[in-house]
């Protein structure tokens, strides 16, 4: 029994003035229902890296690994791994006596399948996450030896259930993975097993009892609904109907009420292995922001803290470089860096703009630009308003401009017509696999959505980027790093904002749900709830 | 014998008649949607994350939107006429059952306020017009210009606070118990119980409506000279205002109840999204951020469809109400 979930059910066994013994018996078992917002296109995160879908999936299927909240390798259906000499095999040991939900067991014909046929083939990241692996030998049914062309260390940071779920090669093979029954009828190895989706109400998982983990899930049933309105979401929040919000479910605006409440905590833990970051993306092929004095002068004047405490209630941290800080924790973080001041430095900015020579008209204005903002949601909103009033003591005249998902998308990644855009980045676990896709030439890829829409090309970056992914030895690479920070810094083809910090909101009643560094994209196996 | 043929007939030409329109609205429909920039594809993609443009030209040529307009308009007429909705791309499944799917909870909220609204409004305005200019009337105007005039979400949200949040007695939101999953008579009881708050919400914005019109409607018959005589054949005052004036002062009310079954069903998105019910409003709202155009315009069509149906509907009752209005 997991110590922690004791600890907790003896409190509130105590504060319920109930004898603990009651409180421990009712810790197995229970029916959970969270918030899933919005409703997931389909089920199949193999295909698709959505937000919602991460909500659901992942309780459905495994992983080869697991992270912990240190982001260090657990072991998950991969029990152990080996990586050669020369960096350019991997060796994974399976676990055994692993079923499918469907009863057929899984073998390291599933993990071949997977990855070379359908992540590495349809998965919007694993072309990226795999790109090293030219085949993947199975001598036996638990073992999987991965053939690399080159070292891709990165490659063992995006094996968790939520990047690289391992699928069912026996219900896939001979189809277009993209349009297979999988996508609304998940079969996977995970703690639950799917039972209905009701469109517009909910999605139900039932418990597997044949889970390997023994004793696991301690939940009977997670019941995903999907709740379009935030204050109804709030008050099914308040009201116990639902017991688990993440990923901004509840509003900053509302978490921050729910917090004071009894019976309601919020957390930040859980998005170590997503790590988002806000930011700008200039255009850097036409004008005021082809020239790198402009983007910098931007980055300069914005008051990241004045964003954070009163647009986001308190929940981030200035950015001060390309890099998360978070990513200091292996070593690849640069602190220091210039142009990344945390409360503005309106004089630096002016001084930037002087000496590069772009000077105001008689009304003061240098520039006149339309400010885009990503549209998910009224935060955003309220930061381009923020961000119009602070480029004007600048010289800058900004328009700002709101549109649907759709039409952003298309102007931002597909027209090119954008000159400043406002938008957040997932940088995941490791650099390659979430920041390359901002700078690298290479990722200037016309219609594809989340890459390089700057349009920055930089030789010299590219080629650090390209022995940035490969060099296994950790203080070279983080030499490497350190670089591309510093080029970046100057050049500033995208100004990071802040790090964001989502929040989830949960019932005290539910424990344990943030057992690992995947937070509500986990399985959920250990939680459980307390009467 | 005659007149039910008559009937017959006339329900038939009726229903000739709306082929055409409805054929016209889906053209209309069709074209108007494509206004609208960006397509599925480009939200399905940016949804995922990162996708190549290989991968979104395939996804574009499977959802047959690489072909030009007119052919695409073609195959989708096409489509319809064999009654084939189409397919839904991004919930995977055929539109035709998603529809479904979603019409029942619609049908549900629309009856019970359509129930609610119209008759509380007949009974609030026919005691408003027979106390003319008393307290009873100035109060019952007062509550229905304040329900008229309220947003409807905030009502929503106010119901919510006070009757989930304060008192405990109704569920915030959905349209079951998700953590029990009841059958059987518990599962009715559950829906009927989650079935109030979103119907009283609805049901006060129309209610006013109704008790306004229900009020004038009273007060005009009130003045005509049948009343006159009746009263000179020494009728009851009772006997006068519930067989001769309700009567015909119900006319006006049917008519707009009929126009605005039409607009129900097409759902509500306010009220479906304060309360999480799964109708046709919020399916429609999600589609057309989602660029899911095929179930876009099977909404669409199911409500063109409908509409006209209860327009028949009406107009039959109509007859029955005053048999002096013929079907011709």
């Amino acid at each position: 029994m997991n110590f922690k979930a004791l600890l907790m059910g003896a409190t509130w066994a105590i504060g319920l003035a109930l004898s603990p013994i009651t409180a421990i018996a009712q810790n197995s078992g229970g029916n959970l229902v969270y918030l899933v917002q919005p409703e997931p296109p389909s089920l199949a995160s193999f295909l698709s890296t959505s937000g919602p879908i991460g909500l659901v999936a992942p309780k459905i299927y495994d992983g080869l690994f697991d992270y912990d909240t240190d982001l260090q390798i657990v072991p998950s259906l991969a029990e152990s791994y080996e990586v050669s000499e020369d960096g350019k095999t991997v060796t994974f040991k399976l676990r055994q006596g692993v079923v499918w939900h469907d009863g057929a067991p899984f073998t390291s014909a599933d993990v071949a399948f997977t990855v070379m046929d359908v992540l590495k083939q349809v998965h919007p990241r694993g072309p990226n996450s795999f790109r090293e692996v030219t085949s993947i030998d199975t001598p036996d049914d638990y073992t999987a030896v991965f053939n690399l062309e080159n070292p891709a260390p990165y490659m063992l940071r995006a094996l968790s259930v939520y990047e690289s779920p391992m699928v069912p090669k026996h219900l896939l093979e001979g189809q277009d993975p993209r349009n297979s029954d999988l996508a609304t009828n998940p079969v996977g190895t995970g703690p639950f097993r799917f039972v209905e989706w009701r469109k517009g109400q909910y999605i139900r998982l039932d418990k597997n009892e044949n889970y390997w983990k023994p004793g696991l899930p301690l939940l009977d049933r997670i019941v995903g609904r999907f709740i379009p309105d935030a204050s109804t979401r709030t008050a099914a929040m308040e009201n116990g109907e639902v017991m688990y919000g993440a990923y901004g479910a509840i509003p900053n605006i509302d978490a921050v009420r729910l917090r004071e409440m009894d019976g309601f905590s919020v957390t930040t833990d859980g998005y170590a292995m997503i790590n988002p970051m806000a930011l700008i993306e200039f255009n850097t092929t036409k004008p005021p922001f082809d020239n790198p004095a402009m983007r910098r002068a931007v980055s300069l004047v914005m008051d990241r803290q004045f964003l954070i405490d009163n647009i986001w209630f308190g929940y981030g941290k200035p950015a001060t470089s390309a890099l998360s800080s978070n990513f200091d924790k292996v070593g690849l973080y640069r602190s220091g860096l210039p142009n990344y001041p945390a409360t503005g430095d309106l004089e630096a900015a002016i001084k930037e703009l002087d000496d590069a020579g772009i000077m105001p008209d008689a009304d003061g204005v240098r520039a006149s630009i339309t400010l885009d903002l990503i549209p998910y949601g009224e935060d955003w909103r309220r930061a381009g308003e923020y961000m119009k009033q602070a480029m004007k003591p600048l010289g800058i005249e900004v328009e700002l401009r709101y549109e649907d998902v759709p039409t952003w998308l298309n102007r931002i990644y597909a027209e090119y017509d954008f000159e400043m855009n406002v938008n957040y980045f997932y940088q995941l676990p490791d650099p390659v696999l979430g920041v390359h896709r901002h700078y690298g030439t290479d990722q200037i890829r016309q219609g594809t959505h989340f890459v390089n829409s700057s349009r920055y090309s930089n030789p010299e970056l590219d080629a650090l980027l390209a022995a940035g992914a490969q060099e296994p030895d950790a203080t070279k690479r983080a030499e490497i790093y350190g670089e591309i920070q510093e080029i970046l810094a100057t050049d500033m083809p995208v100004a990071n904002l802040f790090e964001m910090e989502f929040l989830t909101v949960y019932n005290d009643k539910l424990a344990d749900h943030a057992t690992s560094a995947m937070g509500a994209y986990g399985p959920f196996e250990n939680a459980s709830i307390t009467e | 014998m005659e007149g039910s043929k008559r009937r017959a007939r006339y329900v038939l030409k009726r229903l000739i008649q709306a082929v055409p329109i409805v054929l016209a609205i889906v053209v209309l429909n069709f074209f108007l949607l494509q206004l609208a920039e960006g397509d599925a594809v480009d939200v399905l993609a940016g949804e995922a994350g990162s996708a190549t443009p290989e991968y979104m030209a395939e996804l574009r040529e499977k959802f047959g939107l690489d072909k030009p307009l007119i052919v695409q308009l073609g195959v989708y007429l096409k489509n319809v006429v064999t009654l084939d909705l189409g397919y839904s791309f991004r919930h995977d499944m055929p539109v035709s059952q998603l529809v479904f799917d979603r019409f029942i909870p619609t049908l549900l909220l629309m009856t019970s306020t359509i129930f609610l609204a119209v008759g509380l409004g007949i009974v609030l305005g026919l005691v408003a017009a027979s106390g003319l200019n008393t307290w009873r009337d100035t109060a019952i105007s007062i509550f229905a210009l304040i329900t008229y005039a309220t947003p409807l979400f905030w009502v929503g949200l106010m119901l919510i606070v006070v009757f989930s949040l304060n008192l405990g007695w109704f569920p915030t939101s959905g349209m079951e118990d998700f953590a029990m999953f009841y059958e059987g008579w518990d599962r009715v009881v559950d829906i009927a119980h989650h079935l109030v708050l979103p119907t009283i919400t609805l049901s006060l914005f129309y209610l006013a409506l109704y008790t306004r019109l229900m009020r004038a409607s009273m007060l005009e018959q009130a003045g005509q000279d049948y009343v006159t005589t009746a009263r000179a054949k020494g009728l009851t005052e009772r006997r006068i205002v519930f067989v001769h004036v309700l009567r015909n002062a119900l006319l006006p009310v049917v008519t707009m109840a009929g126009v605005q079954v039409g607009a129900l069903i097409g759902g509500s998105v306010i009220v479906e999204s304060v309360f999480a019910w799964p109708g046709l409003g919020m399916l429609a709202f999600e589609a057309l951020f989602a660029r899911d155009l095929n179930l876009l315009l099977g909404i669409f069509l199911l409500s063109a469809v409908l509409v006209v149906a209860v327009n028949l509907v009406v107009d039959i009752i109509y007859s029955t109400l005053d048999p002096r209005i013929e079907m011709a």
